[in-house]
Order: C-alpha cells, then sequence, then structure tokens
C-alpha cells in the first residue's frame, strides 16, 4: 500500500573559496552610443553567468541588459578570472564588475558636471541618463555623455578592477578563523509516496526556498533550484557508481547509471527569501551550488515520516528500502 | 556509400564509409552540427531528429538506412522568417541553460506537438523520457512546451 | 508545419537585383533553401527595461541554443584537424615496467604519439599537484592514462591504441576506504594514504556531552555520483608557427588552465592562448584540466590542430567523481530539543588523486554541524588514497553530504523527543549576529526565514 510522508531539511553554504585568494577581475567599456562591452574572464558553463553579469554591468551604469554586450572566456583579451566554481561568479565576478563600471561611470560623470553645473558626485546613472541627484530633470542621455568624454574631454570611459572576499585564515589546530565573506541558506521540503510492498518512492511535490540575497535574474535563479534538485532527487534515490572488486566500475554509462529523467521529476514549487546582502554586487549572494544540498536529507526524512524506516546509506533505492521495512516489520513482529 | 535524402526540405548527398551513422552523417558530412554526440549509444537523447515524421535517436541508425527519408533537424525547425513557437517559448522562459540537450529535447517536443496538439502534463514528460537533461531538472522545459502547444492551437 | 516558408517568402529567379532592402519586406529565398537564421527576431522586453537588476531577461545564449547555432567544442573543426584518444590502463594499481609505442607510430594514418615522460612537468593538482598529466611510473585507478595518440580520424586512433604495448607489474589494490586508512598498502608512497585532514574545535565538547539530556550517535554513508554534464570534456589544441599554443577547451577555469599549460608544458604564459567556448554543463567535474596539456604537446609535434572528445565511458572513469563520506555523528541534545554538543568524524574516499578534496574536505568539515548555534563541537575529517577514480569536485563539496547527515540526525532526534521537526529546528538555527563553528560573526542570516517561508509554502502545519 502507498504511504504518504513529508520531510524537511534547512541548509547554510558559503561563497568563494575556503580562506584562499580567489579573485576575479573585469574590464568595462562604455562606448560612444551609451552601450557598454564587459570583459569577463570566467566561463559560461550553463548557469547563466554571462546574462547575470551583464545585467549587473547594466545596473551600475544605469543601462538596459541589452545595452551591454558581454566577451568572455579568452585569456588573450579578457581579464583573469578564478573560474566558475564554488558558487562564485556572481558574488566575486559580480563585485568585481561593479567596481570596474563604477570607475567607467566616475568619468561619464567627471565629464558630465560641468554641462550640468554641478560636481561629479551629485550624479547617479539611471534609464540611460546621467542626472543629478535629488533633481532628476536636469540630465543628458548616457550616449552624450559618452561621446563627449572620449571625443571632446579625450578620456574614453572604460574602467578595469578586481575583487576578493576578505577572509581570516583558519588556525591549523582549532580551525577557528573567517573562511568566506557571505554564505546562504535554505530549506526544502519534500512529500513523497512510498509503496510498502515494493520500497518504491515516488516524490509528489518538493518545496524550496532559497536565499540568494537579492535576485539578480529571478528566472535564472529559478532554474538554477530546479536543477539543482533535479540532481539532488538522483543522489537521493538512484545515482550510485559501483566498482567491482578489481576496482573497475560495473556502470559506466548511462543505461546502467540511472539519473531522474522528465517523468521521475516531481511538482517543485520555488520561492526566495526576500533578502539583500549588502557586501554582494547590487545586493547578491549565490545559488549554483546550495539548490542540491538539503534535496536529500529532506527526501529521507519524507521517507521516514511514511513508512517508519531511517535510510542511513545512500541511495534510497526500492532495494535499500523495502530491506529497511522488512526488518522493522520483523523487529516489531 | 553514397546516402541521398532530403534534409530539411533540401535534397542532400554525400560519399560516406558504410558504418556511419545518421549522426555522424549530420554533423561531419552536412556540416550540421545542431544534434549532438552524448554518449553515441542512444542513453542520452542528443541526438534526436525527426526521420519521416517519427523521432530516433541518430547515433543509432545508419545513414544508409535514412536513405531516401525525409529528415529534419534543429537547423530546419525556424521557417525563413520567425521562429518556431518551441523555439520562443523555450527562450521566453529560460527553459534551456546549458543548452546541449537543447537541440534533442526540442526535436522530441516538435514531433510530440505534431501528433498531439493539447498534451497533458505526464504526455510531455513521457515524450520527453529519452532526452537526458542536468541542468534544468525539466521543470521549466515542460512549461516551454505547453506555451508553445497554445500557440500552435490558436 | 514550422519548416514551411510563410506566405511572405517569394520565389526568386537567381540574378534578379533586389531593390527593397528592408529586411521585413521582400524576403528573396529560393523555397528550398533555408536561410541561415530567420529574420524577423522577437525582443525580450525585461532586456531593455532598467533598472537592470530583478528583470527575469531571457538569457544571452537562449537564441542561439534554440536555434542549434552554439558552437560547442566538438562543433568546432579545422582544416587539417587530427583527432587524438588516450589510452587508459585497466588495472586499478601496477607499476609501468614499459611503454612501446612503436608498431602505433608505424600505423598509417598516426601521425605522433605522447607518453608522460616527454612532458617538462608531468603532475598537476589544484592544491596537491600529485596527478601525473599521463602516468609514466605506476597507475593508481582503472582509467588512468599512460599514452595518447593523434591520427587522421578517431576510429584510426583508436586502433592505434591497440598497438601501444604497456608492460605492468601488478600492484596491491585497496578500494575500501577504512582499509586504506590502515596505511598496510600505500598508493602514494611512502607518503601516508591519508593525505588530507580538517580539525574544528571550539568549546569542550567531552564536558557538554556528558551534561546532556540524550546522547544520539549515528553513521551515514554517502555514495559515488558523476556530474553527467550532457556535453562530454572536450578540447582542441593548436600549436602554430610561432611557438604559441591555442587550446579551446571545456574547461570551467581558464586563467589556471593557461597556468597549468604553462607549467606542464614549461613554456611561458604570453605563449599560450585558453579559449572557452559555451560549456554544455560543468558541476565541478570540468575544473580540471583533463587532456589539455597532451593535446598541446601533440598539435606541436603535428604542425596540426588536435581535437579529443571524451567518450561517456571517459566521463564515467577518466574524469572526477563525488566523495563518498563516511560520517559518525554524536550529538548531546536536552529534553527542549537544544543541542549542546556535537561530535563529528568523517572519512572521505580520496580517490586515486588528490584533485579538489582539499576544497572538499575544508567545506564538508566547516558546514558539517549544520546551520545551528553549537557552543561545544568537535569535527575531525580525514580523506584517503584509494585505487579508483579520482575524487573531486562536484556541486557543493561536501555540502551535500553532510546535509544528509545533520538533517537525518535532526529528525531522528525530533522523533525521539516527540517534538515536530519545524520547532526542533527553529529552536537552534543560527539568526542574524550568530557564531559559526569557525566563530565567524554570521551576517544577511536567513535560515529561520526560509524554514518558516517553506513551511507556509509547503502546508506543513495543516495535518
Amino acid at each position: 500500500m502507498k504511504r504518504t510522508g513529508k520531510g524537511m531539511a534547512c541548509m547554510w553554504y558559503p561563497i568563494g573559496f575556503t580562506v584562499m585568494a580567489n579573485p576575479s577581475a573585469a574590464i568595462v567599456k562604455v562606448n560612444t552610443d551609451g552601450t557598454a562591452t564587459l570583459l569577463t574572464g570566467t566561463v559560461e558553463t550553463g548557469q547563466g553567468a554571462l546574462t547575470v553579469l551583464g545585467q549587473i554591468a547594466a545596473e551600475t551604469l544605469g543601462i538596459g541588459t541589452d545595452d551591454v554586450h558581454v566577451v568572455s572566456a579568452d585569456t588573450d583579451t579578457t581579464p583573469m578570472d578564478t573560474g566558475a566554481i564554488a558558487s562564485r561568479t556572481t558574488y566575486v565576478t559580480g563585485n568585481a564588475i561593479v567596481r570596474a563600471a563604477e570607475v567607467a561611470r566616475q568619468l561619464l560623470f567627471e565629464a558630465a558636471a560641468p554641462l550640468l553645473n554641478v560636481k561629479p558626485d551629485q550624479l547617479e546613472a539611471r534609464d540611460r541618463k546621467i542626472q543629478v541627484l535629488g533633481f532628476p530633470s536636469r540630465s543628458l542621455p548616457i550616449a552624450n555623455v559618452a561621446l563627449y568624454a572620449e571625443s571632446t574631454v579625450g578620456r574614453p570611459a572604460l574602467g578595469s578592477a578586481s575583487y576578493n572576499p576578505p577572509t581570516v585564515d583558519m588556525d591549523p589546530e582549532t580551525g577557528q578563523g573567517k573562511p568566506f565573506n557571505t554564505y546562504v541558506y535554505a530549506t526544502q521540503i519534500a512529500e513523497v509516496e512510498v509503496d510498502d510492498e515494493t520500497g518504491e518512492v515516488e516524490i509528489k511535490k518538493i518545496v524550496a526556498v532559497h536565499d540568494c540575497g537579492q535576485p539578480i535574474n529571478p528566472m535564472l535563479v529559478e532554474g538554477q533550484i530546479e536543477g539543482g534538485i533535479s540532481m539532488g532527487v538522483g543522489y537521493a534515490l538512484q545515482e550510485e557508481i559501483l566498482f567491482d572488486d578489481t576496482g573497475k566500475q560495473i556502470n559506466p554509462n548511462l543505461t546502467n547509471y540511472i539519473m531522474p529523467t522528465a517523468l521521475d521529476m516531481p511538482e517543485i514549487h520555488v520561492e526566495l527569501v526576500d533578502n539583500y546582502d549588502p557586501t554582494g554586487p547590487h545586493g547578491a549572494k549565490g545559488v549554483g551550488e546550495p539548490t542540491a544540498v538539503p534535496t536529500a536529507a529532506a527526501i529521507m526524512n519524507a521517507i521516514f515520516d511514511a513508512v517508519g524506516v531511517r535510510i542511513t546509506t545512500l541511495p534510497a533505492t526500492a532495494e535499500r528500502v523495502m530491506a529497511a521495512i522488512n526488518e522493522k516489520n520483523a523487529q516489531s513482529a | 556509400m553514397l546516402v541521398e535524402l532530403k534534409v530539411n526540405g533540401e535534397k542532400r548527398s554525400a560519399d560516406v564509409p558504410p558504418e556511419t551513422t545518421l549522426l555522424k552523417f549530420l554533423r561531419e558530412y552536412l556540416d550540421l552540427t545542431g544534434a549532438k554526440l552524448g554518449c553515441d549509444v542512444g542513453d542520452c537523447g542528443t541526438c534526436t531528429v525527426i526521420v519521416d515524421g517519427l523521432s530516433v535517436n541518430s547515433c543509432l541508425m545508419l545513414a544508409v538506412k535514412a536513405t531516401g527519408s525525409n529528415v529534419t533537424t534543429i537547423e530546419g525547425l525556424a521557417n525563413n522568417s520567425e521562429l518556431h513557437p518551441l523555439q520562443k517559448t523555450f527562450e521566453d522562459l529560460g527553459a534551456l541553460q546549458c543548452g546541449f540537450c537543447g537541440t534533442g529535447m526540442l526535436m522530441s517536443a516538435k514531433q510530440l506537438l505534431d501528433d498531439n496538439s493539447d498534451p497533458t502534463d505526464f504526455e510531455i514528460r513521457d515524450a520527453l523520457a529519452g532526452n537526458l537533461c542536468r541542468c534544468t531538472g525539466y521543470t521549466k522545459i515542460i512549461a516551454a512546451i505547453k506555451d508553445a502547444a497554445k500557440i500552435l492551437r490558436a | 508545419m514550422a519548416t514551411k516558408p510563410t506566405k511572405d517568402v517569394i520565389d526568386q529567379k537567381v540574378g534578379i537585383q533586389d531593390t527593397d532592402n528592408s529586411l521585413t519586406g521582400a524576403l528573396r529565398v529560393k523555397e528550398d533553401h533555408p536561410v541561415i537564421y530567420p529574420l524577423s527576431l522577437p525582443e525580450n522586453d525585461e532586456r531593455q527595461a532598467t533598472p537592470a537588476v530583478g528583470q527575469s531577461a531571457t538569457r544571452s545564449d537562449a537564441r542561439l541554443h534554440g536555434l542549434g547555432q552554439t558552437q560547442y567544442i566538438d562543433d568546432i573543426k579545422f582544416p587539417n584537424m587530427i583527432y587524438a584518444k588516450v589510452l587508459r590502463s585497466e588495472r586499478a594499481h601496477a607499476k609501468i615496467v614499459s611503454i612501446d609505442v612503436s608498431e602505433a607510430e608505424a600505423m598509417p594514418g598516426v601521425y605522433a604519439t605522447v607518453t608522460g615522460k616527454e612532458f617538462p612537468t608531468n603532475s598537476f593538482g589544484p592544491t596537491l599537484q600529485d596527478q601525473p598529466v599521463l602516468a609514466d611510473t605506476v597507475v593508481r585507478h582503472f582509467g588512468d592514462g599512460v599514452a595518447a595518440v593523434a591520427a587522421v580520424s578517431e576510429q584510426v586512433a583508436q586502433e592505434a591504441l591497440k598497438k601501444i604495448k604497456v608492460v605492468y607489474e601488478d600492484l596491491p589494490v585497496v578500494l575500501d576506504p577504512e582499509e586504506a586508512f590502515k596505511d598496510e598498502i600505500l598508493i602514494h608512497g611512502p607518503k601516508s594514504n591519508t593525505y588530507a585532514s580538517k580539525v574544528i574545535k571550539k568549546g569542550d565538547v567531552k564536558k557538554a556531552l556528558a551534561k546532556a539530556d540524550h546522547v544520539f550517535t549515528n553513521r551515514y554513508k554517502t555514495q559515488f555520483v558523476e556530474h553527467v554534464p550532457i556535453e562530454p570534456h572536450a578540447s582542441i589544441a593548436l600549436w602554430d608557427g610561432n611557438g604559441r599554443v591555442t587550446l579551446w577547451s571545456s574547461l570551467g577555469r581558464i586563467t589556471l588552465g593557461r597556468e597549468d599549460i604553462s607549467r606542464t608544458l614549461d613554456i611561458p604564459q604570453s605563449k599560450v592562448r585558453m579559449i572557452g567556448t559555451i560549456v554544455g554543463g560543468n558541476f565541478g567535474g570540468k575544473n580540471e584540466i583533463t587532456n589539455e596539456p597532451i593535446l598541446a604537446l601533440l598539435s606541436k609535434k603535428t604542425g596540426r590542430p588536435v581535437k579529443c572528445t571524451y567518450t561517456r565511458g571517459d566521463e564515467f572513469v577518466s574524469s572526477t567523481i563525488r566523495h563518498p563520506f563516511i560520517m559518525d555523528y554524536t550529538t548531546g541534545i536536552n529534553n527542549d530539543g537544544k543541542i549542546v554538543a556535537r561530535k563529528i568524524r568523517m572519512l572521505l574516499d580520496g580517490g586515486a588523486y588528490c584533485s579538489w578534496t582539499g576544497t572538499t574536505i575544508g567545506k564538508g568539515s566547516i558546514l558539517a554541524a549544520g546551520p545551528y548555534n553549537i557552543d561545544n563541537l568537535q569535527v575531525e575529517s580525514f580523506a584517503v588514497y584509494t585505487n579508483k577514480t579520482t575524487t573531486g569536485a562536484m556541486r557543493g563539496f561536501g555540502a551535500p553530504q553532510v546535509c544528509f547527515a545533520y538533517e537525518s540526525q535532526m529528525d531522528e532526534m525530533a522523533h525521539a523527543l516527540g517534538i515536530d521537526p519545524l520547532t526542533i529546528r527553529l529552536k537552534n538555527t543560527f539568526r542574524e549576529g550568530s557564531l559559526s563553528p569557525t566563530s565567524q560573526t554570521l551576517h544577511s542570516v536567513v535560515v529561520e526565514e526560509s524554514l518558516l517561508q517553506a513551511s507556509e509554502a509547503f502546508g506543513w502545519n495543516r495535518g
């Protein structure tokens, strides 16, 4: 008979490398029509980095995402980047981009200030304009300022910068220190149905609430969470590389290494915690890895709620769950 | 062996070794690199194309077996002036992330919608069961297919 | 239905000039001759809007993904390009007595071979540089590369591998991490098999456990899993006439990749260019070089661009996989559900080479106690070599493993004490300003908010 259960798991996860320096650098160039180019050494591996980093540059310059062309991943032309690792791209590369864009923006402010009859520190960049803080009707289109800066003033609006999260090394005896500059938090809750005659677990629904600071692109954050959950589902119930006693893998192929297909994935409800991290680029933190962290635990807790068995070795295949149910029945008999 | 067939409405041909798969034929002889090589044994679906109206794993089909057939690949999904509704909804909903499973996913989806104009959630998942994705969890892919079906029904 | 042209399309006789330049006007194409891209392209409002942050802008690569025009490494080809294959060990632990590539080199269609001793520095790794580009003295796992061949096609290269003669002397194999911990069979001798460890300590765990109302002791174990990026690892190397090498690679960190090439081949970084294209999934498995130095040297020897892609089998056997953890949690908790002490011991199966174990053991240990205020804490972790596929970086670096342990035990304790799983967590979670296990003051803490928001959305308290 099929039994329903619910289980929750919460987690915390750091952004960036553990103590070690992991800088990223960025170059932002404003074109004479107010569009811009961003050069970043990071690599797009599917997570949407190039889109999000473009949005961060655009935000700092007060222009739209589509106005920024992102060039990436060429050691001849793009500045160094420690890499698309440890969920660090939005936060570390993003912070480098904010700083680089601010350098470029400052050149625009210095060019525009005399034209607007104010000091550079009275200006802001918004809605494709350089405008006066507190008096936005006095403004110039960013295109005009960029052209003026380059071809009249002779100081083109470009900027470069790097960023590295500040850490404190960990004591070798006690591990005490400050290994990361920020962390993210999340909770996932799973509803499962366990067939107590076969041990098969079906996931009916997962609710995921994640913190990523200010989401730069909510649609892409959701996509990361949904994808991470699919890895968590596989980790919980299906995936396992098996070795024989000579050290050879038994199932190095996708026929026998079982991972989630469209039929294995449940309804997923995603929400983000309303948050803003002042140490992050425009309040953002990161989300890439945290998404796959609590899923297996939530599912195991739900299995316990459904059939009263505690799986302590992953994955919770039907065989393992059935064996646990049989053992529990034998003990209570 | 000479293989002659129609790809995306165009007559194409090439002389290939007899063991050449349809996937290799498309990618290396016709320069149609949209279909991808993910496993070469029909497990992952990245090589999915449509042959005479049916979606197939082109890595499992010999090119010579496709002689005389009508093959549709991702390169033939959009028409000359606009994107296919699937391509539009996939883009709007952020259905693809790394994109590597995308071309196969889109061809499986196209075949589904060609045959079933109002698929249920289960029917969509079932049609995609042979297309593995590691990035997306399939959620937005399914939503995009539903939206495209709506557009096509209108 | 989408492959048929619309009513707008006008047949054109070859040679007639089109005087109308507008894109949406006369689209002059032949019906059976598709254009490379459709000419009427929709725009996304969120990409135009300001402010940019917070917009659900469509991805900048979504259009080309949908059209099948994104160029991944395997889609790239160059004139005169040749293909490489790597011969991989079919033993888990053996001394290499000799490698004879002469028969392979003599095969028609084979351009060059390469073995480990040809690399000026035959080692790499993000913390310990204990992994060879190609093994030249010992193979330490089934799938460890020993030689490579570049040939006119993949088939010829594959055939040529069979002609390479490697003489091995078998060494005893150790597969179980608890066995490996005993150091009876050494994998990187004379070093101990325990190649990484971490300790985190604060307060007085022994005293606090003795005073706790209840002590729970549980063991949790996790398994080997693979990233399964849908795109297999791929790279192309081109060593040009100026002595400069360009690499196109699916590597997730090209700055450091360039350093690796510079070091293994002993050439200045200014002579190395590394280009990353759009990668078809990484998840940590593409954070380490694989074939890049091999292809660079093969390109140097042949004067041709050389490409190599991993097969799906290679992905499992010869790229990194996730560390299995054996985790022992001893937790002291009072009747009201407040955790007063936690002692954790973890053993990581560290595979044949170090790779990203340093980061995994570090993060795993820091996160192991969970997002909970625990004043008395001790975490001791060890990673050991075993003769299995290298364990490396995989989405979470130890976090999924420890979360499985700490959240499972949390529910065990909740059940035993008769406390609701939500309530027990709320009793212990970090708040703004809490101290972490390493005594760092935490800011932007929202674990409690995430618990409450998720419970509300799920309907946790409804029946």
